[in-house]
């Protein structure tokens, strides 16, 4: 019951705008009050220095740090909508997803702006940082951050370009093997580092793939990030690809078990990513990277 | 092929039948070595070639022999127990997966993943089969139990047992799924697909002794499966411990279903269509059935599980969903051709 007068009230709120609103943050009156419900979308928003707008977050928002103490709203895919409404949402920033579509209507007919961004691909994510900037009325931090993005990302493609063109195997999954394939970010950060997905024709951004092939393509690099348990094994170490050592990739030392948190998910991290990609498929040219860079910190368990 | 127009099934036809379906075994496990994504002949193996480099031997025997071992080893058990439960339970939609195991092992299994159970060193990748395992016998002796009405299994109370443990279990496991993270809820999801993995050889000599002794000691039941044909009374007169045989049944095919779940996940249709596949072909005598239900169910996995391998590459398909496009259509069809010759018909 109590559920149900405050989800009235609160739709009441939304439906007559800003001077419902008053009644609980008048100082805000007229400030967009967002939730950020995807990962990717939280970075950028407090990247655009809009943290102080945000109202409550998704599930699966793991970080920044500051904003973990905000209430949660369900997954980015199933939106808790009472939730949202009774935080009295102006705004939902999330991840463009098929499942999420009919939530997503639902919240703009109850007067809610919903901002579905794609970031699975580079491009994507300059996009998406262009159309926050716009919708949050942040347009020049947007444009600079995202022109410095580009060029650091640049700058790594022409330092890599000149280094050997190496086979790259991007591990997410053990039994069956699963890998990154065309199209997945870790795709592009393969290619921006000068690299070559050995599973480059596959058909799908993650495949299912064949072990066979992969043994028989001869990987030079593997970046493994298979294992997501916290105080699994990490490091440049060969792991059970040890079994495998007429791999150059085991040979040579360039089997890297990484946390999958490092590059799972592309964002504002995107520079500090690739770059991490490009050190593990030319550490000797680039430098290895240190642990810290592929060991999370403890706080973001 | 229709043993039923040929006369009773005699010691010499029985043998010759057997080893006419072993040939058909022996030709798939050589086309399901000799074909895969590595270019490696199985010309390579022949003793007078030069030994095996690194790559050859690791795409051959570290990877390609023993995932199609375990696959005629699954097929073959799925196909057991299909044909024995059919027997048992008297219905033709029986499957390895009536009983609830399948249930139970695919709520052990999900939570395995979720609780990040991997297992290491000499048990790496053993941490899910081994829960998977656990969740299938526990699946097994809670559904016995609630099922003994008056010290009596009856079918009617088994089939339904199952159904709805089976149903109980995978809203458990969907609510896991809504909890899970991402990268569980993909471990989860390829678990429950099926897929053959390429254990260690050492772990096949382990496993093959154990599904092949279920499959003799059901095999030992022929006889009686041949007398439930009449109904439970009929065959309680012509001398079948009926009570005995239901007990042991049900325990010798939940336990090698159990273990090719728990290693393969769900595979559905192999323990369902070649037994009646069998049936149509073979006639209904289980004395027959059921050896040839383990050579021919291990042949049919092992050429699915070729095409799950190969077809998409460098990508490869979860077998179930193989099994399922190719076995159903061609079940259907044959049906069609062959109504009222059926063995349950």
């Amino acid at each position: 019951m109590l559920g149900r007068c405050a989800l009235a009230v609160a739709a009441l709120a939304v439906a007559c705008g800003p001077d419902a609103n008053e009644r609980t943050k008048p100082d805000r009156a007229t400030e967009p009050r967002i939730v950020a419900l995807a990962p990717a979308a939280s970075e950028m928003l407090v990247a655009l220095g809009a943290e102080d707008r945000i109202v409550g977050i998704g599930n699966w928002v793991r970080e920044p740090e500051q904003l973990l103490r905000l209430p949660r709203v369900g997954a980015y895919d199933t939106p808790n909508i009472e939730r949202l409404i009774e935080l009295g949402a102006t705004l939902v920033v999330t991840a463009d997803s098929q499942a999420a579509a009919a939530a997503h209507a639902r919240l703009e007919s109850l007067g809610v702006s919903v901002l579905a961004l794609n970031t699975d691909t580079h491009e994507g994510i300059f996009r998406s940082l262009a159309r926050l900037g716009a919708a949050i009325g942040r347009e020049a931090r947007a444009r600079e951050l995202g022109g410095t993005m580009r060029r650091e990302i640049d700058r790594l493609r022409v330092e890599s370009a000149t280094l050997p063109r190496r086979r790259v195997l991007v591990v997410v999954g053990r039994d069956p093997l699963y890998a990154a394939g065309p199209g997945s970010h870790l795709d592009e950060m393969i290619r921006v580092a000068g690299g070559v997905n050995v599973l480059e024709d596959a058909t799908s951004s993650y495949v299912q793939a064949s072990r066979e092939s992969v043994l028989a393509r001869m990987p030079e690099v593997i970046i493994d990030l298979s294992d997501n348990r916290p105080g699994a094994l990490r490091g440049r170490q060969a792991g059970e690809w040890v079994h495998f050592d007429f791999l150059p990739a085991v040979v040579e030392n360039r089997v890297w078990l990484v946390d999958p948190q490092r590059l799972a998910i592309p964002g504002m991290r995107l520079v500090e990513m690739s770059r991490l990609v490009a050190r593990l498929v030319h550490p000797e040219a680039l430098g290895a990277p240190d642990p810290h860079e592929w060991l999370v910190p403890a706080t973001r368990r | 092929m229709t043993r039923r127009r040929s006369g009773p099934l005699t010691r010499a036809r029985l043998a010759s039948r057997l080893i006419g379906l072993a040939s058909l075994l022996a030709a798939a496990l050589l086309v399901g070595l000799a074909n895969g994504a590595g270019e490696v002949s199985l010309a390579r193996w022949l003793p007078w070639t030069p030994p095996l480099d690194p790559i050859e031997r690791a795409i051959l025997i570290d990877v390609r022999l023993p995932r199609v071992l375990l696959a005629a080893l699954v097929g073959g058990a799925l196909t057991v127990a299909g044909v024995a439960f059919q027997a048992l339970l008297r219905n033709p939609l029986a499957d390895p997966y009536v009983l609830g195991v399948s249930g139970g092992a695919s709520l052990g299994g999900v939570v395995a993943v979720v609780l990040g159970v991997g297992g290491s060193g000499a048990l790496a990748g053993l941490g899910v089969p081994a829960f998977a395992f656990g969740g299938a016998l526990g699946a097994l002796l809670l559904i016995e139990r609630i099922a003994t009405i008056g010290g009596r299994l009856t079918v009617y109370t088994v089939l339904l047992t199952g159904a709805i443990f089976n149903a109980t279990t995978a809203a458990g496991i969907y609510l896991i799924q809504s909890l899970a993270s991402l990268e569980e809820l993909h471990a989860i999801v390829f678990y429950l697909m099926g897929h053959i993995p390429s254990l260690p050889l050492a772990a096949l000599a382990l496993l093959a002794p154990v599904l092949i002794l279920g499959v003799l000691a059901l095999w030992s039941l022929a006889r009686s499966f041949n007398a439930l044909a009449l109904g439970e009374e009929g065959a309680t007169q012509v001398g079948v411990d009926v009570r005995r045989v239901k007990r042991q049944t049900i325990l010798l095919g939940s336990l090698i279903t159990a273990l090719a779940v728990s290693l393969a996940g769900l595979i559905g249709f192999v323990g369902l269509i070649v037994p009646h596949l069998l049936r149509l072909a073979l006639g209904p005598d289980h004395r027959l059935l059921i050896p040839a239900g383990f050579l021919c169910g291990a042949a049919f996995l092992v050429l699915a599980d070729l095409i799950a391998r190969v077809l998409v590459l460098p990508a490869e398909l979860p077998v179930g969903v193989v099994t399922a496009l190719i076995g159903g259509p061609f079940f259907l069809m044959l049906l069609r051709s062959h109504r009222g010759a059926h063995g349950f018909a």
